[in-house]
């Protein structure tokens, strides 16, 4: 195993950036997703790193090695796709000893790898079958086989688990958690849906527009996302971005909003919207920062429930206010219906401040 | 009036299944209302024609008689194709013609293929060029070769000539050696844009992420190809080389502009050869005899191209 080194990554398709001066560390058997919504450059990343891609312009270090001009194969990395990639006319067996094959390893060996990949995944009895004879997460189980039997420095996972039915997806989800464990292996590992980077990932890169947005453990970008787009993308249901002004009441700073209301803050929260460049601040809030109330309480802010969607364990509550839609959770044993008066209680040590202008989270100091 | 099918309902349909194959017909006697007008036409101008083409070939057809007055010879004709010089010789042509056009117009159409597949500044206009063998009239392309083969005024010969290569323009269709493989030469000449097309719709299905992973595990441009594109493209080459083989048995536009057949019979194959005896020589049994032959070799190729077919479907749905 090795860690990945990513200096100011550049990828260029004539004047369009498809990744934009990334930076990054992978440690030694550490799990690092890629998260992003599409186009976000997330796999063009991933494509730089195996090499199936020349880069524009940075450095890719694996291990210690600067491996920018090496091919795929002397990158010592092995790849996992979203759609298997399995060679369809060849037996499960041969799918994987094909790498092995491709390396000139003698022919015991190389039996001898296989039967031991397929011991750790499971699939011993799977080996004479043809790829369309098994089902998704069989395939995607000889994809990671594949990679498995190489022993590479580095796995590189593109969607792994795109393809899959819902309930194989969870299942397939710990399995690969399991695997990273069970051989502390290096993982990069791309994905579009931000539960996926959650909960297996050790850390994670937020990335939009080709850019780094953020690069942290999941609990830190959960709680601390450094601006608008990971807080709205991260965590589900989305956090909730309200535009307001800011005013100053009394010598103390004051939210207001669109529909005129003023919500007073805390002292730490103050100091965050004094240094907003403009009067324009969002706030943030996730539905469980954020208290209902059916009759007024102080603090609290008027609003009309919008929409209601039970769940089961936890019911949704959706509200405008000042222009946006805003989502608060309730427990299922209390009623709100579409159109009623509601009142909302923002937590102030969790709710999130950004700039309006620059779209940055506001910090005090 | 309701069209009665069956289809939409479940009990009959299970009651169907006992009964026997009249009532089925019965019940469905509406679609076959639907398809009389189709069955119709294919009688009259299929089956009938192969009916009277087998009757025909029981026959004895002396140029001195009229058709009408042809004599009962029983499988006469039959045995004298079997047992004759001309026929052998003519099977031998037809099998080398067709193998050898089908082989090199399909190697030649894979490699114009894969060439075509790679991105290359110019790729539309070549590809637009390498087509227009194959749709030029085969009439004009033929006596055009006739000419570029021509031994006192050929292309050809002028160049080698030219060269200093040779000192006289070799006879390329007028010598019994050289007149078939001259022939194939312009046949594949004519085709390999078939297979070329062919090939480059089943290049465009190979799946971009398995060259990718082939790549990752560490496999060559050859390797690359051998495993992934070549294994992909089974079922599209089947078809292909079927078509391409039932195309070439049936060749006749070539060979008989450039050659009628000649010289002395070293260019005849089936086609032309139940052509010449048919409306050359009015030999109408014998040349009836021939066809029923043909068409029993051409079901034959008809079986496995549906085979063919249907084995690539079966696998589809596999997938």
């Amino acid at each position: 195993m090795a860690h990945v080194v990513l200096k100011e990554l550049v990828k260029t398709y004539g004047a369009f950036k498809a990744v934009n001066d990334v930076s990054l560390t992978v440690n030694d058997g550490e799990f690092v997703a890629l998260v992003g919504p599409s186009g976000c450059g997330k796999t063009t990343t991933l494509n730089l790193i195996a090499g199936l891609l020349p880069i524009t312009s940075g450095e890719i270090s694996i291990g210690d090695r600067v491996v920018n001009d090496l091919d795929p194969k002397d990158r010592d990395i092995a790849m996992v796709f979203q759609n298997y990639a399995l060679y369809p006319q060849k037996s499960v067996y041969a799918n994987l000893a094909f790498p092995l094959q491709m390396r000139k390893l003698p022919r015991d060996e190389i039996d001898r790898k296989v039967k031991e990949a397929a011991k750790v995944l499971d699939m011993t009895h799977l080996l004479e079958r043809k790829p369309r004879e098994l089902s998704g997460g069989q395939q995607q189980r000889v994809a990671l086989g594949r990679a498995l039997v190489r022993d590479p420095a580095v796995f590189l996972m593109d969607e792994p688990l795109s393809n899959l039915d819902a309930k194989l997806r969870v299942q397939m989800r710990s399995e690969i958690k399991r695997f990273h464990q069970d051989l502390k292996a290096t993982i990069v590992y791309v994905t579009h849906d931000q539960l996926e980077a959650v909960t297996m990932a050790d850390k994670m890169a937020v990335m939009n527009g080709g850019f780094l947005q953020q690069y942290d453990s999941p609990a830190q970008v959960f709680a601390h996302p450094v601006n608008m787009f990971v807080a709205s993308f991260i965590g589900s249901p989305a956090m909730s971005l309200i535009p307001l002004e800011t005013s100053t009441s009394d010598g103390n700073a004051v939210l207001s909003g669109a529909e005129g209301w003023r919500m007073d803050l805390s002292s730490l929260n103050a100091r965050k919207v004094q240094r907003a460049t403009t009067s324009k601040v969002v706030l943030g809030a996730r539905h469980s920062a954020i208290r209902l109330h059916k009759s007024a309480v102080a603090g609290a802010i008027p609003a009309r429930a919008y929409t209601v969607e039970p769940t089961g364990d936890v019911t949704f509550v959706q509200a405008m206010l000042s222009g946006a839609i805003v989502n608060i959770s309730v427990p299922p044993d209390i009623a709100v219906f579409p159109d009623e008066q509601i009142w909302l209680e923002f937590d102030q040590d969790r709710m999130h401040l950004f700039d309006g202008a620059t779209e940055m989270a506001l910090n005090a100091d | 009036m309701t069209p009665v099918t069956g289809q939409y309902d479940a009990p009959r349909q299970k009651q169907r299944e006992r009964s026997g194959i009249l009532e089925q017909m019965w019940l469905n006697r509406f679609d076959y209302l639907y398809v009389l007008p189709a069955i119709l036409v294919m009688l009259i101008v299929i089956a009938y024609p192969i009916y009277y083409t087998i009757d025909l070939s029981f026959f004895k057809t002396p140029p001195s008689l009229q058709l009408r007055d042809k004599i009962f010879v029983g499988t006469d004709n039959y045995a004298a194709i079997l047992s004759s010089d001309v026929f052998w010789r003519v099977t031998m042509n037809t099998v080398v013609w067709t193998i050898a056009s089908t082989l090199f117009a399909f190697v030649l159409g894979l490699g114009a293929a894969l060439a075509l597949h790679r991105e290359f500044v110019g790729r539309g206009v070549l590809r637009a060029i390498l087509i227009i063998p194959w749709v030029i009239s085969a009439v004009a392309a033929s006596y055009i070769w006739k000419w570029i083969y021509h031994s006192d005024f050929g292309v050809i010969g002028a160049v080698l000539v030219g060269l200093g290569l040779t000192d006289r323009p070799p006879n390329f269709i007028d010598s019994v050696n050289t007149v078939l493989p001259s022939l194939i030469v312009v046949n594949v000449w004519r085709e390999f844009p078939f297979a070329m097309i062919m090939l480059m719709a089943g290049l465009q299905t190979v799946p971009e992420q398995l060259l990718r992973a082939a790549t990752v595990d560490g496999a060559g441009a050859w390797q690359r190809f051998w495993h992934v594109t070549f294994p992909h493209l089974r079922s599209v080459s089947t078809v292909t080389i079927l078509l391409l083989a039932v195309a070439n048995f049936n060749s006749f536009i070539i060979p008989w502009i450039m050659t009628g057949g000649g010289p002395a019979s070293a260019s005849h194959i089936w086609i032309t050869h139940i052509y010449e005896l048919a409306f050359g020589r009015q030999r109408w049994g014998v040349a009836a005899a021939y066809s029923v032959l043909l068409f029993l070799i051409l079901m034959a190729f008809g079986y496995f191209y549906v085979r063919a077919l249907s084995g690539s479907e079966r696998k589809d749905h596999g997938e």
